[in-house]
């Protein structure tokens, strides 16, 4: 199919037409980013059926989907990109018409590579890599080789009735549109956010505060092994509520990392699993009474399966995540989400490996780098941009 | 593994149950469509799905069964034919209907076993709330609005209903709610106050906060025969001052306009039909009534009495317009702006929409209570 979106052209009457709604809400300058961004999706699962949905309604520039996997029967169950008579087809060819039929203005490229072959080099070429599925290792190395591209990184999964998004932006500039407040903001809002800029315009009788802030990160390899931020651990009370899936998708990553598979019902693997989770949960210092054998038992019986509104709800939050980032409006996730669909609840924690409590200015990390996408309007600084080697190798 | 693994995986025998449920899925918009496919690829065994609306241009970019060539065709039928791949087991049943049409009472709601609304407006979320109730069916409300969105579980005798705590009146309403069709005394509070007065002693009403334009372009017709009438209204205030004044402007609002509202007769299909004022018989009828009924702002007027009060109240703001205009210095343009505490303003504003209140068969209002709805252009 003929790309019909040209970037160089602004933005069409018939696009404001179709995408009206939308641009009431975020502004026709964060669509123009929108339609020019190339955005990379790996493995087409039931995730990634509602991400790709979601931004190519949002109409994007371009989607790239990656899967090397044939479509399953069970697929049909949570993936509603394919159909019956795919069953055996590559996952991304055959979803392909269905999400062109859904916005012929998104540029679609299918690629059926294994992920694992891909050159460090292949990421660079994408605005934001979105790795959904995959396990701990190939996650972080993707995340590795977007650092070294400066590209913001996103990896998400789905269990069942729960989830979760991780982000790695690096460095993040976004815009809030606020009202005026008679108290005046703080520089280092926290130990990864800062207010680099602030740009006031009269709105009727209101005076709305333009604050541009940045968000610093750390990479999943660092995160995955940091502490939870005080105001989580200090009150026993908030201690309390810290969701148990926070342990056990570590203990998961790690369990991978030692057996190389998903644990099972096996008396050996339960036992390795139920040890790592109980190391886990106190290395986050969290109470031993907080991490149940009925969680545990429910977390493991949902492993490895996809139920459609769960995904619908990871896979929506992380695309508006996504579109809030192209766009550089409203505040990113940081880090991690969490997401139990048995409890309705999504709790971000940011989780980065040291932050000296009650210090201005603390060095994060990793050294910010400047926002891949850049501002345009007012002249809002946007750091240097400088490559970094690979942190952790 | 057979397509229903993950399922059972995550649901375990809960997974039969929604196999053998039948549940009701009202409105097929933003909300609705995504609920579809969820409910669908959940395996809820069958599904019915209500809209009334057909399918426009702004809907795509969010309601993703649609595609272009489907504008203007029935958004159930379409929501139907569309999901159904998704789970080509589940039994769907569609109606292109307004889902308060008498064929939809007590007992057909009573035959499922949860209703979710998918709506997007008050009147038909507080219907389904009663029906809900009445059929003692369980019923997901819900609703979103730019970032933000809300899921209420409404259950009788074990949860709050939607009616049990009372809703803000929204701030802004259609364009076409307002000019067309009002089912409501605020929309007819609205019409005086942003439409009609404006249109008379303000600028135009293009930029009242109260008038929503967000669906203008699914309505594109009627906004165009609201623009003329419009325009022709502006023609009739170039003669503000003469005798016919209040003639003029009443046949043109209150029998003109809504002589040709009631021509269109799918607006009244599931509506009661408007039913347009008589001058002349009102201006017989009303000889008695003093003008001095107006400083009673708790009593409802009656009819002659609006009819009295909007005459005088015109009469009123005609001349401080003039007066206005004759003391203003070359060049700027003399307007008057609706301020509830300037009793004139309020007593034409009071007065014209309870004239359309009794056209389109909706309660009047006294001063009083038009006062307090009547949110102050300053706020």
């Amino acid at each position: 199919m003929e790309p019909q979106n040209d970037a160089s052209k602004s933005i069409s009457a018939d696009e404001i037409a179709l995408y009206d709604r939308q641009i009431r809400l975020w502004g026709v300058k964060a669509q123009e980013k929108l339609r020019s961004a190339n955005v990379l999706l790996i493995t087409f699962k039931a995730l990634a059926n509602e991400v790709a949905k979601n931004l190519v309604l949002t109409g994007i520039g371009t989607l790239t989907i990656i899967d090397h996997e044939m479509v399953k029967e069970e697929d049909l169950g949570a993936q509603f990109l394919v159909r019956e008579d795919q069953i055996g087809q590559n996952r991304a060819q055959a979803a392909a018409p269905f999400i062109r039929e859904m916005n012929p203005r998104v540029q679609l490229e299918v690629d059926t590579d294994d992920v694992h072959t891909k050159q460090p080099d292949f990421f660079a070429q994408f605005d934001v890599t979105i790795a959904t599925e995959l396990d701990f290792a190939t996650y972080t190395t993707i995340n590795a080789a977007c650092r070294i591209a400066n590209r913001p990184f996103y990896a998400a999964g789905l269990h069942g009735f729960y989830g979760f998004i991780f982000a790695d932006l690096i460095s993040h500039d976004f815009v809030i549109e606020r009202s005026k407040s008679n108290i005046s903001s703080t520089t280092q809002e926290t130990p990864t956010r800062s207010i680099i800029n602030i740009t006031t315009k009269k709105e009727k009788e209101k005076v709305i505060e333009m604050v541009t802030k940045r968000e610093t990160y750390s990479p999943l390899i660092l995160a995955n092994t940091s502490p939870l931020p005080e105001e989580f651990t200090r009150i026993p009370r908030r201690r309390r509520q810290v969701t148990p899936l926070l342990t056990c998708l570590r203990a998961l990553w790690e369990f991978q990392k030692m057996s190389g598979g998903m644990p099972t019902f096996s008396h050996q693997d339960l036992e390795l699993f139920t040890k790592i989770t109980r190391d886990r949960h106190q290395e986050l210092k969290l109470d031993i009474a907080t991490l149940d054998s009925e969680f545990l038992r429910t977390f493991l019986q949902n492993l490895g399966s996809e139920i459609t509104p769960v995904a619908a709800f990871v896979g929506g939050k992380l695309a508006q995540d996504v579109i809030n980032v192209l766009s550089a409006r409203e505040q990113p996730i940081q880090n991690l989400l969490l997401f139990d669909g048995d409890k309705s609840v999504a709790p971000i924690y940011s989780l980065h490996p040291f932050f000296p409590p009650e210090v201005e200015n603390v060095l994060p990390a990793v050294l910010p780098v400047g926002n891949p996408i850049p501002l345009d309007g007012d002249p809002i600084a946007t750091g240097p941009t400088m490559v970094l080697p690979h942190a952790n190798s | 593994m057979p397509r229903d693994s993950y399922l059972k995986r995550s649901l375990g025998t809960l997974s039969r149950r929604i196999r053998e449920s039948r549940v009701l899925l009202v409105g097929a918009g933003g909300i609705g469509c995504e609920l579809l496919k969820d409910l669908l690829l959940s395996g809820f065994g069958e599904i019915h799905i209500i809209d009334l609306d057909t399918i426009d241009l702004s809907n795509l970019n969010r309601q993703f069964l649609f595609r272009f060539e489907h504008i203007k065709k029935p958004k159930a039928l379409v929501a139907k034919e569309v999901a159904h791949k998704f789970q080509p087991s589940a039994k769907l049943e569609a109606y292109h209907a307004n889902i308060k049409d008498s064929q939809f009472n007590v007992v057909w709601f009573s035959q499922f076993d949860v209703v979710f609304n998918a709506l997007d407006n008050l009147d038909a979320r507080r219907h389904v709330n009663k029906m809900c109730l009445a059929a003692e069916v369980p019923l997901v409300e819900s609703g979103t609005t730019g970032f933000n969105g809300q899921v209420q579980v409404i259950k009788k005798g074990e949860t709050e209903c939607y009616d049990c705590n009372p809703k803000e009146t929204p701030k802004s309403f259609p364009v076409c709610t307002i000019r067309s069709t009002p089912s409501q005394p605020i929309h007819c509070i609205v019409w005086a106050k942003s439409y009609l007065f404006p249109e008379l002693f303000g600028t135009s009403e293009d930029n009242a906060a109260e008038l929503d334009h967000s669906e203008d372009s699914d309505n594109s017709d009627e906004i165009a025969n609201l623009y003329k009438e419009a325009q022709a209204l502006k023609e009739i205030r170039r003669s503000m001052g003469s005798p016919e004044f209040a003639k003029k402007v009443f046949q043109k609002v209150f029998k003109e306009d809504i002589d040709r509202l009631r021509g269109m007769e799918d607006m009244w299909k599931s509506r009661e039909a408007p039913k347009s004022l008589d001058f002349q018989k009102l201006q017989e009828e009303s000889a008695s009534v003093e003008s001095t009924i107006s400083c009673n702002d708790q009593k409802v007027w009656s009819l002659d009495e609006d009819f009295v009060v909007f005459k005088d109240s015109l009469d009123r703001l005609s001349k401080r317009l003039k007066t206005l205009q004759d003391t203003a210095k070359d060049g700027v343009n003399s307007i008057l702006v609706f301020d509830k505490d300037d009793v004139d303003t309020l007593d034409f504003v009071t007065a014209s929409a309870n004239l359309r209140a009794t056209i389109f068969a909706i309660e009047p209002r006294s001063k009083f209570d038009t006062k307090r709805k009547s949110p102050s252009i300053h706020e």
